[in-house]
């Protein structure tokens, strides 16, 4: 570790707008170490490795590639300098085979190909991963290992210096995890420096050398792995205080159970998943990034009727085939994804409002009624407070927030019983998030039941009356508000199986 | 006076602006040019296009595309005539007919929205079918000697000198404007265009809605078929041949986006009128037909070009204030 470092980045800043994404962030880098990056969700670990592999320019600081300045001004000036990444979806040419995939991108040769050649090299570079791999296998047939393992021959064949590999066991079984964290180890033996990024921190602590850790875009510590434990790092990942914004307020739960579900099970996706949702509850569902909570919501809403298991919805059984069959049963799901499943973005504000309950502004002959539309459009605007003027305006000229609150006037206009948000303050600024929260609490305080999927832990506990933990498509545990703390849910985010017995 | 520039601003406010100037343009050359029976008789010559591309921007809007209308229009036609020669009355013919517009469409439909096919993909497998079956029928010997009244229908005029054809046209553009401008059914198909994961996730049967689309396609594609066979008075295999390309041009040129979700009837009216306009002003400057066939092949080029240069944005910037209050 005495060794000249091969990548800094000294005092990196990376603004959006009003938004910090990094701030003053520094790292050091040393040829031959794994070098874990750990945080929450939303901590900075993606904008840094954008600005690492020259997709982002920061806004301000330093990148020193071998101790000199240097600019890394695209992705083609990061493969120069020895700089690749894998991601948890590998990119392969599903018709190519291995050979032809890792040597994609490859102009060293000139305008012809040499296939011969450049299958002697596939061989080299798999064999110096130290995995069995037919380089003439096409990519469509290859596990999502495999695939992975194609990533990096391209980047080994680009002479590469610095491997980030971002959540890259996240969706691998768990034999293929522990192959996957061998070849990190095997290529930092070889002088690689490895970036290591994982929610899983027994992964971390099984090939790790450094750890660092970040929290809301800013360096908090890195530490050689012998001087952390995985109590240190939750408590630093979490570290920032509590309740700064939102205020607990007291829950209107009643005894009435509105929705039972029992063993809820996808195949491959999710397992025995099993709660009770009353009348007038949030439950908040909490876990990292491929926890799949939205999966479990999505099969409650009809998405994916393969679902098993037994749902009793409003004292019924409910198995629901469709969304149309949800939204008729009272059941509304407000999706993360503003703009795929969201908003009819280039339509008025006006349309959208009126979208999934069409039927009821029909007047005599089928004609739409516009002016019962604009009616119920106005009052949510100003029951929402949407800052707009004119409901005939666009829905994507909107801010997030306004958005946000659109798609979820959408939606409180079939008078749910069960409202399932997702996400429901994701990309939008702290004013509308407290507005969003209020709304979701009112809600709740006229005797709707809410199913709140969240990444934002502060937000969990201000708005849970219990939260349930996933990790990874199992249900890790419910906790009661009055016993949750970030730390108690991370640590079941995170599956350290050896704390929660300590919990 | 807000609304009005910002009408003109739209699209449909540039095909106005522009059949306007082809209008005037076109008296100037020739003082027949304004007259009803020019006019009418223009309309007459296409009429079973125009009709059809009232279905085809439906489908357009909705995201997908139709390209098997012309062979519908001629397997349509074709079955008249073979059903007429066979002795079946002409009123069962068209009923029949009409059916199996339906049907065809219906069968478009469910490879679409059910199976889950590109609609290019399975509508130019139906081109070439329904386009083999009419050879089938009618071979290349043509059939004539239609009724009477069948014959005046598609040439003589009905209310004046208006024929049938174009009073359908009329009374079909006023119902289906309404359908698409004031329905729930209108509102769904430029949502399901707009995006149609979103309109599942919103309880919208996004199935059933692009079946009903290309069955009413179909029908409407029939239909049309037998006013070409009236209006001709004899049908051939071939009849309609092509006919769906001039269809999509039209309807592409009246501002319907081909990634579905934008467009109006409105829109389409105005470029049918364009076409003919322009067509009938070169043909009074003795411009031949294939340069008059390329000259609309620019337009439509510009057409798809222009709202990507921001004409709106670049016209405020020029006009100065003022005009900036017409858009919200």
């Amino acid at each position: 570790m005495k060794d000249q470092p091969v990548l800094q980045l000294e005092n990196i800043s990376k603004h959006f707008g009003m938004t910090i994404a990094l701030a003053d962030m520094s790292i050091t880098l040393h040829p031959g170490e794994v070098h874990a990056i750990v945080g929450e969700n939303g901590a900075g670990k993606s904008t840094m490795i954008k600005v690492m592999t020259g997709i982002y320019q920061p806004s301000a600081g330093t990148i020193l590639i071998g101790g000199k300045p240097q600019v890394i001004s695209g992705p083609q000036a990061a493969r120069d300098a020895g700089i690749a990444a894998i991601y948890q979806e590998p990119m392969v040419f599903p018709d190519l085979d291995v050979t032809e995939n890792i040597f994609i991108s490859d102009t060293s040769a000139g305008l012809l190909m040499r296939p011969a050649a450049q299958r002697r090299r596939a061989i080299e570079l798999i064999e110096r991963i130290g995995i069995n791999l037919d380089p003439d296998r096409i990519a469509s047939g290859l596990t999502l290992a495999e695939q992975q393992v194609v990533e990096i021959a391209r980047a080994l064949s680009q002479d590469v210096r610095i491997l980030i590999m971002d959540e890259p066991t996240a969706s691998l079984s768990a034999h293929e995890a522990a192959q996957l964290r061998k070849i990190a180890k095997t290529l930092a033996a070889q002088g690689v420096a490895v970036v290591y990024i994982s929610h899983r921190l027994e992964e971390i602590f099984e090939i790790a050398d450094r750890v660092t850790v970040i929290r809301d875009g800013a360096h908090i510590s890195t530490k050689p792995i012998a001087s952390v434990t995985a109590d240190s790092m939750i408590s630093e990942m979490v570290g920032r205080e509590v309740g700064n914004y939102f205020a607990k307020a007291p829950g209107t739960v009643t005894d009435e159970v509105i929705l039972q579900v029992q063993n809820l099970s996808l195949a491959g996706v999710f397992k025995d998943i099993t709660f009770d949702l009353h009348k007038g509850e949030i439950l908040c569902m909490a876990g990292l990034v491929g926890a799949r909570r939205t999966d479990v919501a999505l099969a409650l809403f009809g998405v994916t009727p393969t679902a098993t298991g037994e749902v009793t919805y409003k004292g019924k059984p409910a198995r629901f085939r469709s969304p149309r069959e949800a939204i008729d049963a009272g059941v509304a799901y407000v999706s993360e994804d503003r703009r795929k499943l969201g908003l009819a973005m280039p339509m008025s504000i006006r349309s959208n409002i009126s979208l999934v309950t069409l039927d009821a502004f029909l007047s005599r002959f089928g004609l739409l009624n516009r002016e019962k539309e604009t009616a119920v459009a106005h009052s949510y605007r100003e029951r929402l407070n949407i800052r707009t003027q004119d409901v005939d305006s666009e829905v994507g000229m909107l801010s997030g927030g306004n958005q946000q609150k659109v798609m979820l006037a959408k939606w409180l206009n079939m008078e749910p019983d069960l409202l399932i948000f997702d996400e429901p303050t994701r990309g939008i600024d702290i004013g509308a998030k407290a507005e969003v929260h209020d709304l979701i609490r009112e809600f709740a305080a006229a005797g709707g039941a809410v199913l709140v999927i969240s990444s934002d832990l502060p937000e969990v506990l201000a708005l849970g009356d219990r939260i349930l933990v996933m990790r990874e498509g199992q249900q890790m545990g419910i906790l009661d508000t009055s016993e949750a703390t970030q730390e108690r849910v991370m640590i079941l985010a995170t599956g350290q199986t050896a704390l929660r017995e300590a919990v | 006076m807000k609304t009005v520039f910002a009408r003109l601003q739209s699209w449909e406010g540039f095909l106005l602006c522009a059949l306007i100037l082809i209008i005037l343009v076109n008296s100037s050359l020739s003082p027949q040019f304004m007259t009803v029976s020019n006019q009418v008789n223009l309309f007459q010559l296409s009429i079973e296009k125009i009709i059809v591309a009232l279905a085809m921007t439906f489908i357009i809007i909705n995201a997908e595309i139709d390209l098997s209308v012309g062979s519908m229009m001629g397997l349509s036609a074709c079955a008249f005539g073979w059903m007429f020669q066979q002795g079946m009355p002409s009123g069962a013919a068209i009923l029949i007919c009409l059916i199996i517009g339906a049907m065809g469409g219906a069968l478009n439909g469910w490879f679409i929205a059910k199976v889950g096919l590109p609609s290019l993909v399975v509508t130019l497998a139906t081109l070439i079918g329904y386009r083999g079956l009419a050879r089938v029928l009618v071979e290349d010997r043509g059939i004539n000697d239609f009724p009477e009244w069948f014959d005046a229908l598609g040439q003589k005029g009905l209310l004046g000198p208006i024929p049938f054809a174009n009073i359908a046209f009329v009374v079909l553009f006023i119902i289906l404007y309404i359908v698409l401008q004031r329905t729930g059914f209108g509102r769904k198909t430029y949502v399901i265009g707009t995006n149609r994961e979103m309109a599942d996730f919103a309880g919208i049967d996004t199935a059933r809605h692009k079946l009903i689309l290309f069955t009413g396609a179909g029908l409407i594609a029939a239909f049309a078929g037998l006013l070409y066979a009236a209006r001709v008075g004899a049908v051939r295999g071939d009849v309609a041949l092509g006919f769906e390309l001039d269809i999509i041009t039209i309807v592409l040129l009246g501002g319907v986006s081909i990634f579905g979700g934008t467009g109006s009837l409105v829109g389409t009216l105005l470029a049918v009128m364009i076409v003919l306009n322009l067509r009938n002003g070169m043909a009074l400057l003795n411009i031949t037909g294939h340069i008059q066939t390329g000259v609309i092949g620019l337009l439509l080029i510009g057409s798809v070009v222009a709202p990507r240069l921001n004409l709106g944005k670049l016209l405020r910037r020029q006009t100065g204030p003022n005009m900036t209050k017409g858009k919200t």
